[in-house]
């Protein structure tokens, strides 16, 4: 992974190798690599109740939300994609913008089990 | 296993409708002007150029190129036609005047060709370049200044690194050669310059449209035409006694490179993929000057004063103009204007440009090398030969079309009778080859074989672990 600061903008660019990389963290605030009908979109890990790690919530059966592990909130997939980073993926190699971090903010991308990318649960 | 191949028959007429596009492509590449012609470089003649058509036949177009078969014949017979197709929609004229080329150009913008172009166009581009749309993929909510920041990280990238190509040229055995080599890369659009973006200037789309006019006239010397770009191109040709016309060096056009030229007529043809256009050319402008500048230290270091350099220090110095033009003027204004939706597309652009850059590099750099490896690849291949593989005979004659080509994976060209020059780099000398002599031609590197006896026979071997 390397980073780049860009003074003029207060954007940062974060490059990832996703082979090695599905998980970006920066300061506080955490992002993983969620699949989406065949797209890789890097999206905020936290469930928007009590901020859950939605990265281990498991699809619904309808495949359509995910349930946090925490306390079971539902949390939309489409809601989920809408926190999306800017991010290019050319191959396996991905390009992301993150806005407005404050300089000297530690980043970190990491890899990491994600359940959220597993099929649905199974509840039978 | 010997197969012999016959000579393919030309028909006299091209088929109408919709037949498959492997159907079509044939067709095509057997019409009169893409057959080949003797010489090794095309004659003064802008209608002719090798498609080299027992190549074409080899190529089942209906199964579009992925990103892992960008070096082989695959993509170079796919680009070949594309580019031509793409050429045969602008306007070229001989510049010794049309006299005895009249009949070429009757043919070159025939209905019989141009409906067999405009049936297969649309197919062949999804077959080039189909597979950028999954190899380059945008996501996540953009703003403009998130597509600024990504935008400065690529072409920065870009700016940093070192020309792949001019460290291999520095690096040579054969300098001279090897600069030959990316001069002839450059000349596939510096012969013909911004013919793709010509495209792009009818319409109404605002001031955007107006800068982008701005560097299509620089491009064109203003109206003189001792100052278009392509003039002072040819002017460093002539310094390196290279021939000048369009298309005199077609048999040495790489895939990369052609690939990277076709791309931007590509985005160009269909306005529906114009902010994917503005991204790339925004893209391209920004690493031209730095790069001009990296081509300078190299030319001056292998020709001294030889060499005349007036067009690279012409780009060296107005495309930082047109880098700033359009990054503020036509990038990041589309961006204002037209808000979020249309972000994703413009980093796309920039991102499937600095891709194609890339490959524009490493092919010319793995061509430079192997040329410069040919007594190696001469054991590799006397090596390769003794082993099991699968072999198709062919025959040449002094007089036979000469046409370059390559293969999707490695062969050995072994000859079987007579003497033959193996010609791998458009200036200095070729490889001769006797008989029982063999090269290994990696998948992508692009030859072609002259013969210099009454009668030559020569074997293509697929070894066995090449299936």
């Amino acid at each position: 992974m390397s980073t780049e600061p860009l003074p003029a903008a207060g954007d940062l660019v974060v490059e990832l190798d996703l082979r090695a990389h599905n998980a970006v963290f920066v300061g506080h605030d955490r992002y993983f690599v969620l699949h989406t009908g065949g797209r890789r979109e890097l999206v905020l890990d936290r469930c928007p109740h009590r901020g859950g790690p939605l990265s281990l919530a498991r699809l619904t059966p309808d495949g359509r939300r995910l349930s946090c592990p925490w306390h079971g909130t539902k949390v939309g997939v489409v809601a989920l994609r809408r926190t999306a980073l800017p991010m290019v993926r050319t191959g396996e190699r991905a390009v992301a913008v993150l806005s407005g971090v404050p300089t000297g903010t530690p980043v970190t991308a990491v890899h990491k089990r994600i359940l959220a990318n597993l099929p649905p649960e199974d509840i039978r | 296993m010997v197969t012999t191949v016959g000579t393919p028959s030309t028909p006299t007429t091209v088929p109408y409708g919709h037949p498959g596009l492997s159907t079509r492509i044939q067709a095509y590449a057997h019409n009169r002007l893409s057959t080949g012609e003797p010489g090794v470089l095309h004659a003064a003649n802008p209608y002719r150029r090798a498609l080299a058509p027992a190549a074409v036949a080899e190529v089942d177009f209906e199964r579009p190129l992925d990103a892992t078969q960008m070096t082989g014949n695959r993509a170079l017979s796919g680009h070949r036609a594309l580019g031509t197709f793409y050429e045969a929609d602008t306007v070229l004229l001989p510049e010794q005047g049309l006299d005895s080329l009249r009949a070429d150009f009757d043919l070159f913008y025939s209905e019989d060709l141009r409906r067999l172009r405009e049936a297969s166009m649309s197919d062949l581009e999804r077959y080039a370049f189909g597979f950028l749309d999954d190899e380059v993929d945008v996501s996540g909510t953009w703003t403009v200044a998130a597509l600024d920041a990504f935008f400065q990280h690529v072409a920065g990238q870009t700016e940093r690194g070192r020309a792949e190509s001019l460290a291999a040229m520095e690096q040579s055995t054969r300098p001279t050669v090897a600069a030959d080599l990316y001069l002839v890369q450059l000349a596939l659009d510096g012969l013909t310059e911004a013919s793709a973006m010509s495209r792009n200037l009818g319409g109404a789309y605002g001031p955007e449209q107006s800068a982008l006019f701005k560097i299509f006239i620089d491009e064109f010397g203003y109206g003189v035409f001792e100052a278009k770009h392509t003039t002072i191109f040819a002017k460093m040709l002539r310094s390196r006694s290279m021939a000048t016309h369009v298309h005199a060096y077609w048999n040495f056009y790489l895939t990369g490179p052609l690939a990277t030229n076709n791309f931007y007529y590509y985005l160009s043809r269909d306005h529906a993929k114009f902010f994917r256009y503005a991204g790339a050319v925004t893209f391209a402008e920004r690493v031209f000057a730095p790069a001009f500048v990296q081509m300078i230290r190299t030319y001056r270091g292998i020709f001294g004063d030889e060499v005349d350099l007036h067009y690279c220090d012409e780009h060296a110095h107005i495309d930082e103009h047109h880098g700033r033009i359009t990054r503020e003027q036509v990038l990041l204004a589309l961006a204002e204007r037209h808000g979020p939706s249309v972000i994703p597309d413009l980093a796309r652009g920039i991102a499937q440009a600095s891709w194609l850059g890339g490959w524009f590099e490493s092919d010319t750099a793995a061509q430079i090398r192997w040329s410069d490896a040919i007594g190696r690849y001469r054991e590799l291949g006397a090596a390769t030969a003794a082993g099991p593989g699968t072999a198709t005979a062919h025959e040449l004659a002094p007089q036979s079309p000469f046409s370059t080509r390559n293969h999707d994976g490695a062969v050995v060209l072994r000859l079987t009778e007579g003497e033959a020059d193996l010609v791998t780099m458009p200036t200095g000398e070729p490889d001769r080859l006797a008989r029982g002599d063999a090269v290994l031609v990696p998948a992508g590197r692009v030859y072609g074989l002259r013969a210099v006896s009454p009668r030559c026979g020569y074997e293509l071997v697929v070894p066995a672990d090449e299936h």
